[in-house]
Order: C-alpha cells, then structure tokens, then sequence
C-alpha cells in the first residue's frame, strides 16, 4: 500500500516535469507554423533543421560551451571544496560568501556586470566570453552539490589510508573521490545542464554571429517561434533519453565491470549507485562527442564577409544562400529582439555591424546621434524598383533618403475574430470597452501602445507635451484591468488558437494569420494609427560598406523580394512585385494600406531623449500598475491551488 | 602538518581567481555605475529609486511569489527524495530523468505551459472533454508560481537526495532499535541530518525565482511586473543603465539578508551557504 502511494507519487511529479515537453514533441510534428493549429503530421522540421547552418552553429555552440564550462567548473569546483574545507572558519566563511554571489544575483545582473566588465578591459565578446561567463556561474552550482557530501564524509578513512602507506594523492583518489563520486557528478551534470539552458548570460555575454540554443530561441521568439527549435529539443531529448535507457538495459557486462572497478576502490562495497553515475557522465560526454562530431564547423577563412543585424524571424533563409552563392560573400547573420535593445549595441560599438534593419524612428535617433553612414546609391541600382512613393514618405526621418532603403512597411491595427465579436472594431475605443474584459491582446511595445492611446484621446501619435503623454498613461492604466496579455509575437499564436477577441497587431502579420485561421480579420480604426517603415541601414563602424551594399541591392532584386514578401507577408515597398502580387492581395488594405488608411495615419518620429524618457518611465508605470482586484490580493486565494 | 593545511588550502586558489575576475570586479563596475549618474558624477538617486511606490510594490510581489514556490518546492520534493533514498540501486536513473527535462530549452519549456494552461489550451481542453470545469490561470500571479515550481524543482531535488543518500541506515536504524517511532526518527534524526540539503535547495529556488523575469513575462502575460521585469525594463527599454544598477544592488543586499536569515537554521555553522 505504501510502495503504492510512493509510486504514484513519483508518476504525478513525472507528469508535472513532462507534460510541456509532451507538448513540445507534439508541436514538433504538427505541420502548422503556429501552436494552436494542429495541421497533421509531418517531419519537414526535422530536414528544415538539419539544412539549417544557423541551428546547426548554434547547437555545436551550446554543447561544446556547455561541456568545456562543466568539465572546467568541476574540476576548479572540487580542488576548491577541498580547499575550502582545509581552511580555518574566517577564510572559510568568506570563500562560501563568494561562492554564493554569483548564486545570490539576478542573472541578468550578472550577465550585464560581465558585459560592462568586458567593455571596460576592451575585451571583444565572442565565444571566450561566454564560457568563461558560464564557468564563472556554473563553479558554484558544483562547489554546492560537492560540499554537503564532503562535510559528511569522515576525514578518518583518509587519514587510515594514508596511515596504511598511501600517499596523500593515492588515498585522496582511492578514498576520498569515491566517496565524493556522488557529489562531484551531480555538480558535472549540473553545470552542464545550467549552461546548456542558460539564456540570461549568453545574451549579454555573446559577440556578433554567435549563438547558442538559447540566444536563437529568443531572438526568433519576437516574430514567433519557427518549429525547427521544437524539432531540434525533441531531438537533443530523445538522444539523452535513448542513451539512459540503453544503459539501464543492454549492457549488463559493462555494467558489472563498473561495479567490479568501484568495489576495488570503494571501501564500502556497493556504494548508492555511483557506477550508474559514472555511467551516466560518461554518456553525456559521448553523446556531446558524437553530436559535435556530426556538426559542420571548423574556422572558414576570412575572405568577404557581411555582418547583417536583422529583427527575428524576418527573412527566408534561403535568400542568405543565394546571396552568399552568387556574391561569394559570406552572411554572417544575427538578429535583435526589439529596437530598444538593438540601439545600444550599435552605439556601443561592442559588436561592429555592416548593415542593420531598424525602423524609421530608431533610424532617426541613429541619424541624430551621427551612428550611420549614408549609402552609397551607384552601387544599390535596384533601388529604381523600390517605390517613389514609400522614399516619399522615408522623408519624415531620412529628410534626404540618403541613409535608409526600405525593406517593408505596414500600419498598426486591430486583428479581431469575426466568430468571438459581431461588430467590425472601427474605433480605438472598443479596447476600453468593458464587454471584451480579458478578450484584448496589446502590443508590449512603448510606442506601439501609446499610440493606440493618444490615436484614440485625438491627440498626435508624436506628442511631446507630457500633459498629453500622461493623459494616455492613464488611459493605459484604466483599460489594463481588461487586458487578457501584453505581448509581442504571441498575439498571432493568441488570435489563431481563438484565445482573445482582438489584439493590437502589425499588418505585416495579418496575412499569415488569416491563412490558418480564416475568422481572423484586420482593420485600422478610424482614429488614426501609425504607419511604419522598417528600412536597412549601413551603421559609421561598418567594416565592409561596399558588402552590405550588394547586400541592400540584393534584397531590392524583384525576385528576391518576392521570396521574402512570401516567407515573411510584410507589405514590400518593391514596385516589381507589386506588380507581380495577385489583384487581390494588393488591393487588400490589410496587407497594402489604401489611400485612405494612409491618409489617417502619422509615422513615428523620434522625440528626443528627454520626451523618450517620459514615455519610457510612464510605460513602465503601466505595465507595473495593478489595480487591487488584479494586483497582490489576488495571490492568496490563487495559493490554494 | 601545518604546510600540509596550507597545501591544501591552495587548492581553493583557481575558485578564488576565477571569482574575483569574473565576478568580483564586474560587480565593482556595476556599483560605480549604480553610485553614479550617466555623466559619473556620486548619486544616491538610483539606490533610492527602489522606494517608489511601483518597485516596493514589485519587491514585495516578488518576494510573494517566490517564498510560495519555494515553499512548494520543498514540500514536494521533500518526500520525494526520501522515496528515491529508500529506492537504492535503480534510483540514479531516476533522478536523472528528473534532470533530464532541463535540456529542453529553457524558454520553449515555458512556453509549452502557455499552451497548456491557455484558455482554449490543452489542459482545459482535456477538462472540457471530461465536463469538468476548466481553469483560468494563466496571466495570473499562481500561473507565475507554477512555472517557477517547475522550473526549478529539480533545483531542490538534488541537493536534497544527495544528502539524504548520504544518510547511513544504521543511524535510521539505531533511532528505531531505541524506540524511535517513524514521525520522531524523521523529526530528530533524518530532518536534522537533511539541513545542509535544504538549505542548498531553498537557496538554488529562492534567489532565482526572486530574481526571474522570464517567466513572470511569459505566463504573467506581461501584466505582472516583479522586480527582476522591472530591473531589465531599465535595462533594455528605458535604456537607464544607472537606475537599473542601483535597483540590482538594492536587490542583491535584499537577497543577502533573506539568505542571513536563512542561515540561521543552519545549526552547526558551518552551511553551505554564507
């Protein structure tokens, strides 16, 4: 009856610690892009993966950086559990406060210290960076699981040891790290794991076209998860799986040869499994030997290169292909997850980028803060297929259109679900309408949403005078109670799965979502809204101009646009494929805004760094602002559950 | 005997290195940048920013939720750790399989919860399909505590049955040869003997679920700001490097304290924490 409890026990915890990663295999065979369709089985994710340099790069990064970290961090840990443990309780406590510090910070605290430190002593961030960032976190994760069990271990059979003849390293081998065994792998694999699933520190600690696993995630996260990442984790799981039930199972020999080994050295016999331990390390190492192995690498020579920073998940990769085949300039592609985020890293100069795909506020903050060169058009002549039209209208923040080039373009709006709301939401007022309570998705973005507010209070989407600003803060804060979630890229995932009635969306992505759910609708209230230009730059530091030129000039290329515009559905400013697009498509004022949709709508300006800081304060007040049926009294009744 | 000590003690040496390069300095640089205004003229300003009423409001939110998750956290591993003590030579695997989901990406992890406790999610719709009544917690601050627990669950497994393995049966046994019944030899034998591991758990699930932002962005929806959103907001959209420093190191003094007090179980003194 007790053995029963206890094995039902561990099955509901197995079920807690395993029904999202049933999820995630699930979804890695589901057809559809997005995660609330279910579009039949297939296994195009899986080839899409293994043809992907960019996944590839990136897993070879995250096992070789994981391994090296937990191998190097194992072995400082334990020399130093031993050293600490030698010492007198002064230096003793001080070295564990240290121990702890890495423990005790907020990630991102640690990862943005290293990153200033980095800066300070002009040390370059590329891989070197990251692990030695990781050993730095992963030390104390060991030096914790090594100690307790050193603490228990009798210092007497070491002594006894020696007293028989062993010298101080024989016993310690033959002695002590037996007894330690248990401790000093589970600190291994727990470095391991850590850096393997470390996000926070790679993100600040990484150079340009460098990612791990994580990094890849998140920066393809903002445009929404490509089903190659669910593929890849299925994979990197079931090979862990496959391995552990391959040695519980099959090679019972070998299993009593570890045994055999451990009872010569263990002068307690059958110790709790240790051999299993040992086993169970040692498969990790094979299986990162084996996959690292099977990852293309290695150091390409330096021949043309092109650094591009783009915005996640905003391009067909098979463009950088044939732009690297015909050109014999190799791609060295990164993406950013926001503007916000983007902008320092350009001004900082930490990673020197030749051409980025900024909007067009942030481009007019780059242009006043003297961080971009202007392009030269001799050698962009595929900018004649680019509208007059939209250069036109580029004028607002690139006065002589000497900077940018745009890339696509599109107005922000309401995406509703005609099945969840019988009328059209022509005004902005309908996402304070207390009927669709926690039916509203908004867009977690500063000026994204203020515009909503100041479209619908008759004010300017550019306003400056912080009477009007804070007018639209409240507003803000008087429809939050309502708000379902703020949100970036999950709005499409949110609208296709039927999740919320309306949400605050890009154009760009109304397309796609109307294809795999055809209730979904998309309009620009009548109030006005903001038009958008995401347009490529070349930033001052770049190191190879005429590169990220041919670069522009390619994307601008009819039929290459044409791919990107099918890849990713965002409005093309490119005449030729207008020209190209069917009736339909074009006259659709959710993809290409009409006249009249323009007509209402202003383009973002940057404001200035004093009104940017208004914004900035006031938005984060929003996003703090509870009211008390949703803010900290609502956790105990919650706590129940 | 002496040299023998100092020997020994010389082994700490690449730990305190590496601390002291990687995690000592940086942190120096982080508190002038804290102390300071952009231009690097001494303020005060940043550290004092914590007082407003939206980052207390955050601070007390968060340290909520994250004693919540670690208190579930311990009561669920607690017990299993002791079931996995007495399960002996087939347990090694077992608590592998509880590592094993760490390597599925962190952020995908969370994610999948998403779409498990969505509205029209997989969880309520296996509830529907059993004309159950489903559930609405995502978005709210017990969808943030589920995520933290199971995020880092294995964070307090681990320490945990390490050191209850550690346990010699003939000292469970001595405690039941006296007249021990089973709640006195857990009370005054096994949990006395467990509090290094708890202390490790409670540390390795406490300061990170303290500290998180991913995952009260993911499940809270964005709506529910903890002091670890608030610090990277500063950091990244704000762009106030200054102010989101000050904040860290409000921050990092706030979790020493609460890991002093934490200290105090540790009887002996000698914990591995502090």
């Amino acid at each position: 009856m007790k053995k029963a409890i206890e094995r039902l026990y561990l099955a509901i915890i197995f079920l807690f610690l395993y029904a999202p990663i049933a999820t995630l295999i699930v979804l890695s065979f589901n057809s559809s892009k997005s995660r609330a369709n279910w579009g039949g089985f297939t296994t195009q994710w899986y080839s899409e993966m293994l043809s992907s340099e960019v996944i590839m790069d990136a897993l070879g990064n995250s096992l070789s950086i994981a391994l090296f970290s937990a191998v190097i961090s194992t072995v400082i840990g334990l020399l130093a559990c031993i050293g600490i443990n030698a010492m007198r309780k002064g230096p003793k406590t001080i070295c564990l406060t240290l121990n702890n510090i890495p423990m005790l910070n907020a990630e991102i605290v640690t990862g943005l210290s290293l990153m200033i430190c980095f800066g300070v002593f002009g040390v370059s961030l590329g891989y070197g960076t990251i692990l030695v960032s990781h050993v730095a976190f992963c030390i104390p994760y060991v030096i914790l699981s090594i100690m307790p069990r050193l603490k228990q271990t009798s210092t007497a059979t070491y002594e006894a040891a020696q007293d028989l003849g062993a010298t101080p390293l024989q016993a310690f081998f033959q002695v002590v790290l037996p007894d330690l065994m248990p401790g000093v792998l589970s600190g291994f694999l727990m470095a391991f794991t850590m850096s393997l699933d470390d996000f926070v520190i790679s993100y600040f600690t990484r150079g340009r076209g460098i990612n791990t696993i994580s990094t890849l995630v998140y920066s393809q996260v903002r445009r929404g998860i490509v089903p190659t990442m669910y593929a890849l984790s299925t994979v990197i799981f079931l090979a862990v799986l496959v391995f552990l039930l391959a040695q519980n199972f099959l090679p019972q020999k070998l299993d009593k040869l570890t045994r055999k080994l451990h009872e010569k050295r263990s002068l307690k016999g059958g110790d709790e499994g240790g051999g299993k331990w040992v086993m169970v390390a040692a498969g990790v190492l094979a299986v990162t030997a084996l996959i690292l192995l099977i990852v293309p690498g290695g150091e390409e020579k330096e021949e043309e290169v092109v650094y591009v920073y783009n915005c996640g998940e905003y391009i067909d990769e098979a463009v950088i292909d044939i732009f690297e085949e015909e050109t014999g300039i190799r791609v060295v592609y990164d993406t950013f997850e926001t503007l916000e985020a983007m902008y320092p890293i350009i001004e900082q100069g930490q990673a020197v980028y030749d051409v980025v795909c900024p909007s067009d506020y942030m481009i007019q903050k780059m242009i006043a803060n003297d961080l971009l060169t202007p392009i030269d058009f001799s050698n962009v002549p595929n900018l004649e297929y680019i509208g007059q039209d939209y250069l036109q209208a580029c004028r607002s923040f690139d006065p002589n259109n000497e900077y940018a080039v745009p890339y696509t373009w599109g107005t922000v709006g309401i995406l509703y679900n005609t099945k969840l709301m019988d009328e059209v939401p022509n005004s902005w007022s309908i996402l304070w309408d207390e009927r669709y309570d926690n039916e509203i998705l908004m867009q977690k973005s500063v000026r994204d949403a203020f515009a909503v507010a100041l479209a619908y209070q008759g004010s300017s989407i550019n306003a400056t005078d912080p009477e009007e600003i804070l007018a639209a803060r409240d507003l803000l804060m008087a429809q939050k109670p309502l708000v379902q979630a703020y949100v970036v890229d999950q709005v499409r995932d949110k609208m296709i799965g039927g999740e919320a009635a309306m949400g605050v969306i890009y154009s760009g992505e109304y397309l796609y979502c109307h294809d795999e759910n055809p209730d979904l609708a998309y309009v620009v209230p009548d109030e006005g809204s903001c038009v958008w230009f995401d347009c490529w730059v070349i930033p001052k530091n770049a190191e190879n101009k005429e590169n990220a030129e041919a670069w522009i000039n390619f994307l601008c290329r009819p039929d290459i646009a044409m791919m990107n515009f099918e890849y990713i559905t965002y409005a093309s400013p490119n005449t030729a494929v207008i020209a190209e697009l069917d009736e339909e498509i074009v006259n659709d004022p959710g993809v290409f805004a009409d006249e009249a949709t323009m007509g209402r709508c202003e383009v973002f300006t940057w404001l200035g760094d004093e009104v940017e800081e208004i914004y900035n304060e006031s938005w984060l007040e929003i996003l703090a602002y509870s009211d008390e049926a949703a803010g900290v009294e609502a956790v105990d009744p919650d706590s129940e559950e | 005997m002496m040299s023998k000590r100092l020997g020994k003690q010389l082994l700490a040496g690449p730990f305190l290195l590496w601390m002291v390069a990687f995690t000592i300095i940086p942190l120096i640089l982080m508190g002038i940048k804290g102390f300071t205004t952009a231009d690097g003229a001494f303020t005060l300003e940043n550290i004092l920013a914590m007082g407003s009423e939206m980052n207390i409001q955050a601070l007390i939110l968060s340290l909520q939720l994250s004693l919540m998750s670690t208190v579930i956290c311990l009561l669920l591993a607690y017990p299993l750790a002791m079931i996995l003590r007495k399960m002996g030579d087939s347990n090694s695997v077992i608590v592998f399989l509880f590592v094993l989901p760490m390597w599925m990406n962190f952020l995908l992890r969370t994610i999948a919860w998403q779409s498990l406790l969505e509205k029209e999610g997989v969880i309520n719709g296996i509830l529907t399909a059993l004309h159950l009544p489903t559930i609405d917690i995502i978005n709210t601050p017990a969808a943030i505590v589920l995520g933290m627990v199971y995020n880092f669950l294995p964070f307090m497994i681990l320490p945990l049955y390490n050191c209850l393995a550690k346990i010699d049966d003939n000292v469970v046994n001595a405690a039941h040869d006296l007249g021990a019944n089973w709640l006195q030899t857990f009370v005054r034998v096994i949990l006395p003997l467990s509090v290094p591991g708890i202390i490790s758990g409670v540390t390795m699930v406490f300061v990170p679920a303290l500290t998180t932002f991913v995952i009260s962005d993911i499940l809270g929806g964005s709506k529910i700001l903890l002091i670890g959103n608030i610090i990277e907001q500063q950091f990244t959209v704000s762009y106030d490097w200054n102010t989101g420093a000050g904040l860290s190191i409000v921050l990092m003094i706030f979790v020493l304290l609460s890991m002093a007090l934490i200290n105090i179980f540790d009887k002996d003194g000698e914990g591995t924490v502090l």
